[in-house]
């Protein structure tokens, strides 16, 4: 840790990859209430694209600069509001840890605490994503493939969010995991689902959050998808986009058996072989793992 | 140099501002020069952010690439370009930027929309940005009402709007979705796709009355609401729509901003106009308007 004290934790993720449900847990664990979670409560601060966040720390408009120069703003705005913050932040982020054109990192070692990093295996990754945008399994297999995947991107109107430059699944694995210049902690998704107390309790830990069990599994009742499903059902969750009805759609492991097509896995696996083989997503014979018993999940930290 | 009449203020420029319109004046209110700025900021700043810092009467401001500014005592800009900005990207600062923080220190309000003339007063559109503030002003300009400001809304103290400039500002999206032909329009900056829409008819150079704010909304539902803003109420608005209400502490000036909010609050109907945020169906947001401003008998 750095003497400036940073005070920002990333949360860090390709999107639909439990993010959320990772937010919701933090949220709960910090306003441990016995009244039942309202997701509409869910705050743990802007996600690190927020334009409104960056430009209120930057003090100026910013909606009149084309996205690269915004970009070479971004890291001062970071640096501003951790030098700001009264304590330490949880901010979600789907960019991948880049380096911008002046060599600067767009997410500054002065400003980050930590990155907290949560993987999915790619397969479901795909098939979540294609119901959250409304695109075609084909559509989003070719955006996790390709190292120019952006969102907000389109330079023909505003948005309230500036651009976020994802990469490829797998180089955004990779960006992450191997930030070497800033204390990082790995997560599987799936781990997260099989072994919940165990990894959310070393994400607490990571995240210097409280780490008494009781708390922890009083934090995780609050945040069964099944409740937030329920919740999702009487009224839109707010940052549900209009590309679908369902923010909290399944959640499952697993899901690409049902829906992906032979074609569709072996894109997916070609693509992503290297990350997927380190992180435990392929066998020993190259094939994806079908049955979900997290002892057979091997992880493979040498990226790490 | 030249003279330029913008915001009710005569303003004179060692830089050419060519959206603006010319206008002879013997004195000037504001003058905009060419000179150094401090690359590290002000003497005694009392707000700081990276590139932009408040001292009652002085806000500094750099924009890297573009400019470094200066703006002082409610009339004067000086601008350190940078040696290879071009003059677009400077320009659009000295209108935006500047000209916004000249109106805190004068004590105008500035309210973050647009003003349209309805009868013998004006309208303002606020909201937040994204919610089509310019692209309303621009189709309700398409239908013959005329324009007295957009983006930025410059209240007096008379509660007057005062005009600003012939000119509005549309991403593609918006100018596309209006039937404009973008091959016909200028970009504001090379290095985005924003175009400048010129009103050569039906920009109002009268001040006007301010009669009604509506703040603009949107949700995920198909229906268009109406909510009138009471009382107290008005306020919470007033203050978030106002263009860069973090300047006015570092200015000193949030107490005279109450009081001006406050009074325009006594004076004018407020209403929270909610559309769906999936379709941006402007020809029914209008209708809609324009049967609310009816029931409030201002005539179009």
């Amino acid at each position: 840790m750095s003497k400036l004290n940073p005070k920002i934790y990333w949360l860090a993720s390709y999107p639909r990859s439990g993010n959320t449900w990772v937010r919701a847990f933090i949220f709960n664990l910090l306003n441990n209430k016995q009244k039942d979670f309202d997701m509409d409560d869910l705050d743990t601060g802007p996600i690190a694209s927020c334009r409104k966040w960056i430009e209120d720390a930057l003090g100026f408009d910013i909606s009149e600069l084309s996205h690269n120069e915004i970009d070479l703003l971004r890291p001062t705005a970071y640096r501003w509001l951790s030098e700001n913050m009264s304590q330490n932040g949880y901010h979600k982020v789907h960019d991948a840890y880049s380096t911008l054109s002046n060599n600067s990192h767009l997410f500054p070692v002065e400003a980050t605490r930590g990155a907290l990093y949560i993987i999915r295996n790619p397969l479901d990754v795909a098939v979540s994503l294609a119901y959250f945008t409304g695109d075609s399994i084909e559509k989003v297999i070719m955006d996790m493939g390709n190292t120019d995947t952006s969102a907000c991107e389109n330079p023909r109107k505003f948005h309230k969010q500036l651009r976020q430059s994802f990469s490829s699944w797998s180089q955004h694995v990779l960006s992450w995991v191997s930030a070497s210049n800033i204390s990082n902690l790995v997560v599987r998704y799936e781990d997260l689902k099989f072994r919940s107390v165990e990894k959310f309790s070393e994400i607490a830990s990571f995240l210097q959050l409280p780490t008494d069990e009781v708390l922890i599994k009083n934090a995780l009742a609050q945040c069964r998808i099944d409740k937030l499903q329920t919740q999702e059902l009487s009224r839109p969750f707010k940052e549900c986009p209009q590309s679908t009805t369902r923010f909290f759609r399944k959640g499952v492991i697993g899901d690409w058996l049902d829906v992906l097509n032979n074609k569709q896995v072996e894109a997916i696996v070609n693509d992503h072989r290297n990350v997927m083989e380190a992180f435990g997503y392929l066998d020993s014979a190259g094939k994806p793992y079908t049955t979900f018993d997290t002892q057979e999940l091997k992880f493979d930290s040498a990226y790490c | 140099m030249r003279h330029y009449k913008a915001f009710g203020l005569n303003i004179v420029s060692e830089l050419e501002l060519p959206s603006l319109i010319l206008a002879p004046f013997k004195n000037a209110d504001v003058w905009i020069k060419k000179g150094k700025v401090s690359k590290n900021g002000l003497i005694a700043p009392k707000r700081i952010r990276p590139f932009c810092q408040q001292a009652p009467s002085e806000i500094w401001l750099h924009v890297p690439g573009i400019a470094r500014f200066y703006i002082s005592q409610g009339n004067k800009v000086i601008v350190e370009p940078y040696e290879d900005a071009d003059e677009q990207s400077v320009r659009l600062f000295i209108l935006g930027s500047c000209m916004g923080a000249i109106m805190h220190q004068k004590n105008r309000l500035v309210i973050h929309g647009n003003a349209i003339r309805f009868g013998d007063g004006c309208v303002i559109f606020s909201g937040k940005s994204g919610t089509g503030k310019s692209t309303l002003a621009a189709a309700l300009y398409q239908k013959g009402y005329e324009v007295l400001a957009d983006d930025l809304a410059v209240i007096d103290e008379q509660l007057n709007v005062q005009p600003s400039y012939p000119q509005m500002k549309l991403w593609q999206d918006s100018a596309e979705k209006l039937g404009l032909d973008i091959c016909q329009l200028n970009k504001i900056r090379l290095q985005i796709d924003k175009y400048a829409y010129p009103m050569d008819r039906g920009f109002c150079q009268k001040a006007l009355p301010v009669k009604a704010i509506y703040v603009l909304n949107n949700h995920k539902n198909d229906q268009f609401l109406l909510q009138p803003i009471e009382g107290a109420d008005k306020l919470p608005p007033l203050k978030n729509h106002t263009y860069r209400p973090g300047y006015l502490d570092g200015l000193g000036l949030k107490a005279q901003h109450f009081k001006l909010c406050s009074q325009l609050a006594s004076r004018i109907q407020m209403t929270r106009i909610t559309r769906p945020s999936h379709k941006f169906e402007l020809d029914s947001l209008i209708e809609n308007i324009e049967m609310d401003l009816h029931s409030k008998s201002f005539a179009a």
